[in-house]
């Protein structure tokens, strides 16, 4: 048995790989923008849904998502969870508008695009009521946009 | 039905290769026109080995590869793909992949990049009815002396046959370059609803081209009736079906008293959904077939169920069956033999032994001689509990091999729960007592609101090792593997009424209506664009009422490692080293409840990754996203030193690996080309190699 060392040096090769560093120069530098610009100073721990928006999604979901990700959320042998560690872990640090135009884009799987914006923003309520993160006194946007403006944080910051 | 696109014909410039070819190849046959340095066929070879000889990149410089070029695949369907599976190939300088959400091929030049043609079939509601939909896992290369072919599967599951220059259909092949996989099957098949279909490649030896078959999830279908997933040889010239073998007997053919109560008519699936390995020397092509209809509830079909859940040895010119090994009796956990049987030649006791081994969603690797189909090492029957779901028909032994010794957890005790603090374990302890828990093969049992609410145990339908399967270094007999040691998926039965499913029992949670599931990624997929009314008037089921609760405090019920990455000496069957494998995850990382703790690496959470192995290192990448020392997000793709583990390389990966990477040369260089997708990324081939001083 060999013990992992990957944690120690897994911030080397982005240096020397110069591609990338220069990848992550100019991404940092974008990211900058979008923060100045866009002020992401929301996250998914400010209430940012309601939990009538919530129950809305939970009937969309019902009809349109259960299939697939199941009655818990689960997904399955071929279908990402949208709950638990590995769901959190994955989405961690990003926004709810990539999460947002991901369900926009590609899903429902049989008929993706399918659903409205503000159908797809009841769902997203839904698994945010349904992943624990707090409900509060004004709707999700429908806007990719907006929905951009809140980081998803698996944790309370 | 169905259209094709394609622009810009390939101008062939590559003659020099060509005589290489040709000079290098030793085969019986007609020689195909394929070298060393290639990646002709989705394992590297028809052994699987995902093994190439190769040592321009080494530990020394791994650090510094550079992207050659990124290929992404947004616009070959007609949205976004963020589950690009494929493995490439590449033949002669040129790259062929499947990609995008109606699984067009492409071809690229392989130091470049650039787009030399595109395939796309556009199959209207076939498509939209397909069980697999999506980009699938690869294609298949056929040449002699006169042409070269790509051979891949739609999701309407049509084998289609391309001019590997032009991207042209191959004339002569089938219907003008076509063979509906839905004709000719020893079975009717509704050609637009039949939910049949294959994401992984067909497979071509000489000069015979195999197809297996593949469905919608079982966990929760909606009959026990379904079309059976026979496989099938054509040959590679005419598109003539040349043989079948019914992975389900027929009367009167071996193995059908194994189906009491007439189950053999209505049960289907039994498909092979993986890719299958073949042994050209020995005329021998190797089938791992899946369960039959309903992965959690097999009361419909009592008995074994041949040849579910069996590696199935077949002559390769007549499909007929040579030996057979089930390594799951009655299956009811969907284990399947989800990934590539690994054809290895080894040396046990001193005794040279062509030998097929083959990693398992329990974890537990079967080791053959590939020629008798005996076991390399004792498998034993062992009893196993019987479960009382009513109608269930239990085994009452389960194989075990003696060696080697299973690789990741396979099963759940208390022992196994979360400990990083005392806290937390109890927590963990008190959650579970809701659960019937217990070793690989503990039934499932109907779901019950006071519990147990569910079977949680490991080695089920996510793996372990699942599809993308391991690999084998030839050189020094050394089998590598990946394997999931935490996804935990809960196995709970609720009666189904008539009206939902003639199964009797499906997949679900008590409190909970019983429903059917599609559960297939991808299922419908390849529909078209939207017409109105899609959105049927349908009456919701109520919604759920109890969470199942698969965490504690935010974190995964099970202790670290979550992932794990393993070599496997083949000659002794004992495990060499092991390393937990993939990021720790953001939810472990940053959890309040871990604070002020030093949490070692835990491995991933998430299925099983593909390995590549080349002469100098082991090669896989992040099946996960993580969160490096330097607060980086990404994944990374690692270089391991082959014998003891030992990390030597990585270089940034903008999305978790979810195709497994292949490597070539060309042109005096090294590449290795993966595919990345998932999360907020899109589908996209990003090539790897060393720069050029």
């Amino acid at each position: 048995m060999a013990a992992l060392t990957r944690e120690s040096t897994l911030h080397l090769p982005y240096l020397l790989n110069k591609r990338a560093a220069v990848i992550l120069i100019v991404d940092l530098a974008a990211g900058l923008l979008c923060i100045a610009a866009a002020q992401t100073t929301r996250s998914v721990w400010d209430g940012i849904y309601t939990a009538d928006q919530a129950k809305r999604g939970k009937l969309i979901y019902s009809e349109r998502c259960f299939s697939c990700h199941g009655p818990e959320l689960s997904g399955g042998d071929a279908v990402p969870p949208l709950t638990g560690s590995q769901f959190l872990s994955n989405w961690n640090t990003l926004t709810l508008g990539d999460l947002f135009d991901r369900i926009r884009v590609s899903m429902p799987a049989d008929k993706p695009g399918s659903l409205s914006r503000q159908q797809n923003a009841d769902v997203l309520a839904y698994i945010l009521s349904f992943d624990n993160f707090p409900a509060g006194n004004s709707e999700l946007e429908a806007q990719s946009l907006i929905l951009k403006q809140i980081k998803f944080d698996a944790f309370k910051p | 039905m169905k259209s094709a696109y394609r622009f810009h014909r390939w101008s062939g410039h590559l003659l020099v290769f060509l005589c290489a070819c040709l000079a290098a190849s030793a085969l019986a046959w007609e020689k195909p026109a394929v070298t060393e340095s290639d990646w002709p066929t989705y394992g590297a070879d028809l052994k699987n080995t995902r093994y190439r000889p190769f040592d321009l990149i080494t530990a020394a410089n791994f650090n510094d590869l550079e992207i050659a070029w990124q290929f992404k695949t947004d616009n070959l369907g007609n949205r976004p793909e963020y589950k690009l599976e494929g493995t490439p190939l590449m033949v002669k300088g040129v790259l062929y992949a499947t990609a995008g959400t109606r699984r067009a091929v492409v071809a690229l030049d392989a130091a470049t990049g650039e787009l030399l043609w595109v395939h796309g079939e556009h199959e209207g509601s076939r498509g939209a009815n397909a069980p697999r939909g999506l980009s699938g896992r690869g294609l298949a290369y056929w040449s002699d002396s006169k042409q070269a072919r790509i051979l891949y599967v739609t999701p309407g599951y049509r084998l289609i046959a391309l001019d590997a220059k032009t991207g042209s259909y191959a004339m002569g092949f089938g219907n003008n370059g076509v063979v509906d996989l839905k004709l000719n099957d020893d079975q009717d098949i509704d050609l637009v609803k039949g939910a049949i279909g294959l994401q992984s490649a067909p497979v071509v030896a000489q000069n015979e081209i195999l197809v297996g078959a593949a469905f919608l999830d079982g966990a929760a279908p909606a009959s026990r009736t379904n079309y059976k997933g026979y496989v099938r040889a054509f040959d590679a010239r005419t598109g003539k079906r040349l043989w079948i073998f019914h992975t389900i007997p027929m009367k009167g053919e071996f193995g059908v008293d194994t189906w009491p109560n007439g189950s053999v008519a209505y049960t289907g699936n039994t498909g092979v959904w993986t890719q299958m390995s073949i042994d050209e020397e020995l005329g021998l092509a190797y089938l791992p077939v899946e369960l039959p209809t309903g992965d959690f509830y097999g009361g419909n079909r009592p008995g074994n169920g041949l040849f579910g859940e069996s590696l199935v040895c077949v002559d390769l010119k007549t499909g007929k069956r040579k030996w057979h090994y089930q390594l799951v009796h009655h299956g009811m956990w969907d284990m399947d033999i989800s990934s590539p049987p690994i054809l290895a030649d080894i040396t046990v006791d001193g005794k040279r032994i062509k030998a097929v081994a083959q990693p398992t969603k329990q974890s537990m690797l079967y080791v053959f001689d590939r020629v008798t189909g005996e076991p390399v090492w004792p498998i034993e029957e062992r009893p196993v509990e019987k479960g009382d779901v009513p109608g269930e028909w239990y085994s009452p032994t389960q194989p075990f091999p003696t060696k080697p010794p299973a690789y990741d957890r396979n099963g759940i005790s208390l022992d196994d729960l979360i400990d990083f603090t005392a806290e937390l374990h109890a927590q963990a302890i008190n959650q579970i007592k809701r659960f019937k828990i217990g070793p690989v093969f503990t039934p499932g049992v109907v779901s019950k609101v006071d519990g147990p609410l569910a079977t949680l145990t490991l080695g089920t339908n996510l793996g372990g090792t699942n599809w993308p399967g391991g690999s084998y270094d030839p050189e020094n007999h050394l089998l590598f593997v990946s394997s999931c040691s935490s996804c935990i998926v809960p196995i709970g039965l609720v009666a189904a009424p008539k009206t939902v499913s003639d199964m009797g029992y499906l997949s679900g949670v008590a409190g909970q209506p019983a429903r059917a599931l599609a559960g297939g990624t991808g299922a419908g997929a390849g529909a078209d664009a939207l017409t109105a009314g899609n959105v049927a008037a349908m009456v919701p089921p109520p919604p759920p009422k109890a969470k199942l609760g698969s965490t504690v405090q935010g974190l995964p019920l099970i202790k670290p490692p979550y992932g794990r990455l393993t070599a496997i000496d083949l000659d002794k069957g004992e495990i060499k080293w092991q390393v937990p494998f993939g990021p720790t995850p953001d939810v472990v990382r940053y959890s309040p409840a871990l604070k002020g703790l030093k949490i070692p690496p835990t491995g991933e959470i998430g299925p099983s990754v593909g390995t590549l192995v080349t002469s100098t290192l082991l090669i896989v990448g992040d099946g996960a996203l993580g969160t490096s020392a330097s607060g980086i997000r990404g994944a990374t793709l690692h270089a391991y030193d082959k014998f003891t583990g030992r990390e030597v390389g990585s270089v940034y990966l903008p999305a978790p690996q979810s195709g497994s990477p292949m490597t070539y040369l060309l042109n005096g260089k090294q590449y290795i080309v993966v595919a990345v997708s998932g999360g907020a990324y899109s589908g996209e081939y990003i090539a790897f190699t060393l720069p050029s001083q």
